[in-house]
Order: structure tokens, then sequence, then C-alpha cells
């Protein structure tokens, strides 16, 4: 099931999960090919010289054109940490009264003093309301539109994951918004969700692949779904994984660490 | 000789770093017993110490003071968690997490927490970072069971860390185990890690190993423990030798000299 709901879904967990009689076997087998695949195309792009700095790719460097993410600015940025923080209070059953400031609140626990940190102490009272405002509404199209959470599901937010290749010349760092299901059921159960809150453009598409790629490499397992939810637009891309999803993504790593090399 | 392995994580490679983990047991004497508090004995202390494998892995220097976070919770409340939702299978993880932070405040309110335990902070931190707690302890127990149910031989989860007073040296050790799985009369210890393990990630999980050796009333050592990394997908472990023991006793005893200067140069 590959779906692209451009109006905003009704609940985005129930199109996830989808039915649960349709669902194949786990594929435990495809994570030692595909890691073979990457291996042997990095090193026809890297060769066997040894580098200082490891190339990093996360999954920013897919959007479109390639970036570190610098070009992002900081207000987006921290819009975004605010809605992802804002996300694992909603999926731990918290009662969010005031968005803004327990969102806030949760990630100086977890970040403590960082760059942006300092800049969000610096801002001006217009700016701080015009973050506010937009944290604000894009809560509302989350709340709105994720839907039931059931804790049978075994949801777990904002999860890392970082990846070795090319004899540790590549790295390959990544965090997901939300993940349900397991790894260890004999059926593929586990949904990859990004929550962004940006417009998707076709970088979300490759950064949907990044997910499934890497969470592939991590576990062994090929992931059932992947997807992304604008919570500026509302809507929903979502792909059933496949081994031609991933040896697609495969390529796009390998493109993307040729940029940076 | 030493042996620390390393595989990529998948449950088919637990099973087998299980199964293949060696079968002679090594057993620690009282002689072993005495020559380690002989040695921190040697190395005096300004107060009472407390190592672990994570002050062996950053070579004895501690570059923060310890507190309390969502992150620092979330193994404490998840192990704990998880203990529950196997005796009552009924309870989500949740569910279960809920009942361990009501056990934390209770004893908060009941006058038994001493001020920077994980009650006090529970008590004292806003509902938000209570929720990040949550979800972190959350995540924490479900990647545990999620190891814990793909390992065939039977496991449990850790009451309690292992914890050894050196006799006479004022030194106290912490030895981390997530879960104890049992084969036939030996045991293999898993500890779950977070990131990706550095270049000293061998020598903490061979310190585990020692304190949890010297914590056991009959110094039977752990055939082996490992050391997963699900963040990055990685598995080490160390088989439970002699040669293995005694090299996790020379860590930590390396760890408290070094201790040791840093805290005499702070004092001149």
């Amino acid at each position: 099931m590959s779906s692209l709901l451009d109006a905003s879904p009704t609940s985005v967990m129930e199109v996830l999960r989808g039915e649960r009689a349709s669902r194949p076997s786990a594929d435990s087998s495809s994570a030692a090919s595909l890691r073979a695949v990457l291996e042997d195309s990095l090193l026809g792009v890297l060769g066997t010289a040894t580098r200082t700095e490891p190339v990093t790719v996360r999954a920013s460097s897919f959007r479109a054109p390639y970036s570190s993410g610098e070009g992002a600015s900081a207000l987006g940025s921290l819009r975004g940490i605010l809605i992802s923080q804002a996300l694992r209070l909603l999926c731990a059953r918290v009662e969010v009264t005031d968005v803004y400031r327990d969102a806030l609140v949760a990630w100086r626990a977890e970040a403590g003093e960082n760059y942006l940190s300092r800049y969000l102490a610096q801002l001006d009272a217009e700016d701080t309301a015009r973050l506010r405002a937009d944290v604000e509404a894009h809560w509302v199209t989350l709340r709105r539109s994720l839907g039931p959470l059931s804790h049978w599901w075994l949801p777990r937010t904002s999860l890392r994951a970082y990846q070795r290749l090319g004899a540790g010349r590549v790295i390959l760092r990544d965090m997901v918004d939300l993940m349900v299901g397991t790894t260890a059921s004999d059926a593929a159960s586990v949904v990859l969700l990004d929550v962004t809150t940006a417009a998707l453009d076709e970088g979300a598409e490759r950064i949907m692949r990044y997910h499934a790629l890497v969470q592939t490499l991590r576990t062994g397992t090929v992931p059932l779904r992947t997807s992304i939810f604008s919570t500026g637009t509302g809507q929903l891309w979502c792909s059933d994984v496949s081994g031609e999803t991933l040896v697609r993504s495969a390529h796009e790593v390998v493109d993307v660490v040729r940029e940076l090399a | 000789m030493s042996e620390l392995t390393q595989r990529r994580f998948s449950t088919h490679v637990v099973n087998r770093l299980i199964e293949d983990a060696p079968s002679a047991l090594v057993e620690l004497s009282d002689d072993h017993r005495r020559s380690l508090s002989a040695r921190f004995r040697a190395t005096a202390s300004l107060g009472h110490r407390r190592l672990d494998a994570w002050l062996v892995e950053r070579a004895g220097r501690a570059d923060h003071v310890f507190r309390w976070s969502p992150s620092s919770a979330r193994r404490t409340l998840g192990n704990a968690a998880l203990r529950r939702a196997l005796v009552a299978p009924a309870l989500t993880c949740l569910a279960a997490i809920d009942e361990e932070m009501d056990d934390q405040l209770a004893r908060y309110l009941s006058g038994y927490a001493r001020s920077g335990s994980l009650a006090s902070y529970l008590a004292s931190a806003p509902d938000a970072e209570l929720g990040l707690v949550r979800s972190e302890a959350a995540n924490w127990a479900t990647q545990l069971a999620e190891i814990a149910q793909s390992i065939e031989r039977p496991w449990q989860v850790a009451a309690s860390d292992a914890y050894y007073d050196v006799a006479r040296a004022r030194t106290t050790l912490r030895g981390r185990r997530d879960l104890i799985v049992t084969r036939d009369d030996s045991r293999v210890l898993v500890r779950v890690r977070r990131g990706a393990p550095g270049s000293t990630a061998g020598p903490g999980l061979r310190s585990d190993l020692s304190i949890d050796a010297f914590a056991h009333p009959a110094g039977v050592s752990a055939s082996r423990i490992v050391g997963v990394w699900p963040e990055a997908g990685v598995v080490l472990s160390v088989d439970g030798t002699m040669a293995d023991l005694r090299a996790g006793a020379r860590d930590l005893v390396r760890t408290a000299v070094v201790r040791q200067r840093s805290d005499l140069r702070l004092a001149a």
C-alpha cells in the first residue's frame, strides 16, 4: 500500500497501520545484501584512501538541493524541534495546555544549553510571539490529524540511529520522530513516521526512503511502511518498503556522499 | 588472552553469542578479593569513591557532575517498568512506567527518598519534563523488551545493578546489567547501551563483568557479557575468563589512580 494524501487525513495512524491481515512476513534477509551494495558503491566513490573526517549523511542531506541543513532558518529549526517535542508529549499522553511552553520545557530538559537555546533567549518579543503562534498552528494540525495511538503498538519517539560504512569513512545518522510496531514479530509491523513543519517536496520522498534504509541496516529487519507528515500543509505521504525502495535509497546515499566527499 | 568480539546486531547474533559462551565457570577466590582490596587501599581517597564502567571508559575523567534528566532516568524506570509488565502482562509499557513513577513519588512523599535521588527529581520536575521522562523510559523499555523477547534461553530483567564494596578501601564498584540469561549452570549478562561504542567500550564491558563476579556471593563469573548498542546496530561481547576478569579489575584500579591524582590536584 502506497498512499499520497494531499488532503489532511482523518487519522494518520489509521492510514499507517493499514490492514493487519495484509501484512507481509518480516524480511530479515535483505539487510546484508543492501549493506554489501552500499559498501561496494562507497568503495567506488571514496577509493581506498583514508579520510581525516568521515562524511556524515543525515536526513537533512536529502533536501533539495543536497545540503547539510545549514540553509534552514534558526526559527524554522526551533519550530521543528518544538513540534517534535510536542509529538513526544502527545504520544506519552501528557495533557498539553500550552504547547509552546510545554514543548520548550521538554526540549530544555533534554538538550540543555546550545546555540539554538541561546538564539531563542535573545529573540525579541515580536519574533517570540511569531514563533509561539507558528508552533500553536502546527500543533493544532498535528493533534487533529494523528489520531488514536494504542500503546499496544509500542510507540517510540525520537529514535536515533547511527551506522558506520566504508571502514568508518561514512556515517549515516538519522532520527525518526515516531516508530510503531516491533521487529520481534514474524510479520512486518514496523512503521516509521517523520513529522515535518515544512511542505513536502521531492526531498521528502528521499527522506522517507532514507529512514527505511537506516532502520533496515540498524535492526536487520525491513520495516513495513515509511511515511512523512507535514504539519504545515496537512499532507501525508506513505509508502510500503520494498527491496526496490531500499536499493534506490542506497544509490541516493551514494550520490550524497559523492557530493559531500 | 582477553576476548572481545564485535558483530552487527541481529537477534540471531545475540542468540549465537549466548549459545557460544564458554561453558567453563571461573570463580574468584578470597585471595582475589584481598588482592583487589590491597590495590585499592594503596590509592588513598579523600572520601568514599564510587567507580563504574562509565568512569573506566573515560579513563577516570568525570567531565561533568551527574544530574537527573529524562535520558539519565530512562534506564532505571524502563528496566523497572519492564519487570512490572512481565509480572502483569495486561499492563502496557506506559502504564507500567506510570506505576513505577507513582511508586517513586510515593517514596518521596513518605520521606524515604534522599535529595538528589530519582524520586526527588521526579517530584520536582514540571509536567512537561515528566512527559519526556515517560517517553524516554518507554523507548528504553520497548527496546529492551524487543531484544529480550528474541532470546531463546530463559532470561530475566536484572533486579538491580551489581554493587561490590571493596573491604577497607572506602570504594564501591557498580556493575551495570540489564538482562540475565540463564544457560544451564551458567549465566550470560546483557547490557544495552545508547549511541555507538567507542574505542573504550570493551574495557567498560570488562569492568561490568568483573564487578558482577566480585558481587556474586560465591565469586562465580558470568560466562560472557554481551553489550548491545541498538542505535548503532552493534553487539560487543567479552568472555568471562580469568584473563578478562583480571583486566577488568586492573582497569578499575587504574581509574581509581587517575581519580586520586585528579582529587589531589584539586586539593592542592
